[in-house]
């Protein structure tokens, strides 16, 4: 009998830690609406939203990244760099040397071609670390200077500026994706970050190659011999998130309407902040995205709400900070808990 | 394995295609001067009619949002804390946030205010091209800007730039420099990041005035990117390919912090001049280890934008151009004792 209602309280505790990021989110939800006077509002809510759309979208790529095991340290600059690819080509256009003409692009090109030489971006992490057996944290550390000096370099350190298009070059209309969906109070970010959410969670979830990307996290070796092509799931994986990358690059980009080559600067920490926050574990093998994607909205809660509470910066780090390692460390709670249980629900059996 | 290679076959084309961005950008100049000039005269006419004269009564509350790059740096921290005081002062509720120099956060940070019906926002900005839209948004809410220490390439979205006169106070500092160098020598120029208009307007009006005297002459310059660590370490290999320099001109005092500290590594006292006023540029003058500093108001500045914005809320109108300089003071050991906390008392 004590066996059972010792296990019946830990299945309570099970409920409770799992939905942990979620309560933690309710509860700073509730604090910051007594304690700001108008962060409980539609607008201020989808402002927060807006926010959380940026590095939730990374957050989603660093995630699949995660599971199998590694780390992507470059989408930050995947993200400037890809702005920077996006401006340049609305406001510079393409010049062929070679024939003298200047090529403009629609902005769904523009968007096509940096989407793409996002995802190429990734893919290269991918291809270093898996054919040339590069730990993932120093190929994509060496990628995140390698992106970030080409951003420079795109425009001299400059910012381009002229983004709005002109009638004339059919390039306009670049600003949509920073502002609003017509019509609507809906970011249009925050669309994005829903399509792409549900996408990679269905993926995930419901596709061999998203159990193949949970297999290699957990272990590589057997899924290897299983028959898993290990190497190429893992360059997949990469480029989706070089892809996120570059798709936050060009919003963040919309959004400033002006691209400069710092857009991005530590944002990767961002990411990595949101996938923790949300259960993935740092070790590989687990990770969901729906929990990532609350884990992101802890952080741009978290953020928003300090900022409309007057909390001074160096606060707001620490703060940041302490609900990072918190987070992991209810993380660890949860995993032996659940170890306890398995063991447990063993022996009842035997 | 086949589909695979194909896909890989096809991002590699579009990443040619993306070298040649890279590679071949420098050529359409011609034509984007023209593309620029059209749009310039394009847009004159639209800014009048969105004129400065709709007078904007803030967002509803009395809260004022000070907006600056990190308060880890000692100027900035001086401005939000005299806003901050001065705001408080005047009767409203302060919140003061920092965006590190993040265009994307000061964007944030912006949207926040709206959200809290800020009723003015001073901002320090990321950026003089990142920064518009943001000022626009805020405009559009209702919410005036006033911008301090930087201004924006955009003229009719904030109600005030209240800048210091970066160039008179280099070009005066500068004088010092060249009576300390006794008018000859070889001396070396650490620039601040190049991205920064105010990097290349400090070093125009350094040379303007050094540049006159034919013994002075430069032997290297570098950006060590505002920062101290850099510029010890430039300065420390500038040292060891130059031994004989004599002098450094430096285009902020946090450079000058770092070079001075290589200095003293090296067992050397040199001329060195920064921008900037910051207390420990002050001791180092007063220690004899620099020559003299370029006080950037940033109090005066921070102050007047508050006094500014108050008035504006109250009459509409804040008396003065958008566009205003405040002249900086050249700081050196005769008048050092005067200046703390980047306040300069008579």
């Amino acid at each position: 009998m004590a066996a059972k209602q010792n296990s019946g309280n830990n299945k309570l505790a099970m409920t409770i830690l799992k939905g942990r990021t979620f309560i933690v989110l309710i509860i700073l939800l509730i604090f910051f609406s007594i304690t700001a006077d108008n962060f409980m509002s539609a607008g201020a809510l989808l402002t927060v939203a807006k926010h959380v759309a940026l590095y939730g979208i990374l957050a989603i790529g660093m995630t699949y990244v995660i599971i199998t095991g590694g780390i992507d340290l470059s989408v930050g600059s995947v993200a400037g760099l890809a702005g920077m690819i996006a401006g340049g080509l609305i406001q510079e256009g393409l010049t062929l040397k070679m024939f003298g003409v200047t090529l403009y692009f629609s902005v769904p090109m523009i968007v096509l071609i940096t989407v793409l030489l996002g995802a190429l971006m990734g893919m290269i992490n991918g291809l270093v670390i898996t054919k040339f057996n590069v730990a993932p944290f120093i190929a994509t550390l060496g990628t995140m200077y390698i992106w970030r000096g080409f951003a420079n370099i795109r425009s001299n350190g400059a910012t381009f500026s002229e983004l709005a298009g002109s009638e004339g070059l059919g390039n306009t209309g670049f600003e949509v994706f920073g502002r609003n969906l017509a019509g609507t109070a809906i970011p249009c970010g925050v669309l994005i970050l829903a399509l792409i959410a549900v996408a990679a969670g269905l993926v995930l979830k419901k596709t061999p190659f998203g159990w193949h990307v949970l297999s290699i996290g957990g272990n590589e070796k057997a899924s290897k011999l299983s028959g898993i092509k290990v190497d190429r799931v893992k360059i997949w994986v990469y480029a989706f998130s070089g892809f996120c990358s570059a798709v936050v690059g060009i919003i963040a980009t919309s959004q400033l309407v002006s691209a400069t080559p710092k857009t991005g600067e530590s944002w990767e920490m961002n990411a990595i902040a949101a996938s923790v926050l949300g259960g993935t574990s740092m070790a590989g093998g687990v990770g969901t995205i729906g929990g990532t994607i609350v884990g992101a909205f802890v952080i741009g809660v978290i953020n928003d709400g300090m900022t409309m509470c007057g909390v001074t910066e160096f606060w707001q780090k620490i703060i940041r900070g302490l609900v990072i390692i918190i987070a992991v460390i209810i993380d660890q709670v949860q995993r032996n808990l659940q170890a306890k249980m398995a063991l447990q629900a063993r022996n009842e059996n035997k | 394995m086949k589909g695979f290679k194909k896909v890989l076959a096809m991002l590699l084309a579009v990443a040619m295609v993306a070298a040649m961005v890279m590679g071949c950008s420098g050529g359409g100049g011609d034509a984007e001067e023209e593309k620029t000039e059209e749009k310039t005269e394009a847009e004159a006419p639209t800014e009048e009619e969105g004129g400065s004269e709709e007078v904007l009564k803030g967002g509803g509350s009395n809260i004022i949002y000070i907006i600056t790059p990190s308060v880890s740096n000692p100027a900035f921290k001086a401005e939000a804390d005299t806003a901050t005081a001065k705001a408080k002062e005047l009767g409203y509720e302060v919140k003061a946030a920092s965006h590190d120099d993040d265009p994307t956060k000061q964007t944030e940070l912006f949207d926040s205010a709206i959200a809290d019906k800020a009723a003015a926002i001073i901002c320090d900005n990321a950026g003089a091209d990142a920064t518009v839209e943001a000022v626009k948004k805020a405009r559009d809410a209702g919410i005036p800007t006033f911008l301090i220490d930087r201004e924006i390439n955009a003229e009719g979205v904030a109600i005030s730039q209240i800048v210091a006169n970066n160039y008179q106070g280099a070009k005066a500092i500068a004088e010092k420099f060249v009576e300390a160098m006794g008018e000859k020598g070889k001396y070396v120029e650490l620039l601040g990041k190049e991205s920064d208009t105010n990097a290349g307007v400090r070093s125009s009006a350094f040379h303007e005035v050094v540049d006159q005297y034919p013994d002075m002459e430069m032997v290297a310059q570098q950006t060590a990117n505002w920062e101290k660590t850099e510029a010890y370490d430039k300065m420390e290999a500038m040292l060891q390919a130059n031994p004989d320099i004599e002098g450094v001109m430096c285009g902020n005092d946090t450079m000058l912090e770092g070079v001075c500290a290589a200095l003293q590594a090296a067992g050397k006292k040199l001329p060195v001049i920064g921008v900037d006023g910051s207390d420990e540029a002050a001791a180092l003058i007063k220690s004899g280890d620099a020559t003299g500093t370029a006080l950037q108001q940033f109090a005066v500045i921070a102050e007047t934008a508050v006094v500014q914005a108050d008035k504006y809320l109250k009459e509409g109108s804040t008396g003065a151009e958008e566009k205003q300089l405040i002249d900086c003071i050249a700081i050196t050991s005769e008048n050092v004792d005067k200046l703390s906390g980047f306040v300069f008392t008579e």
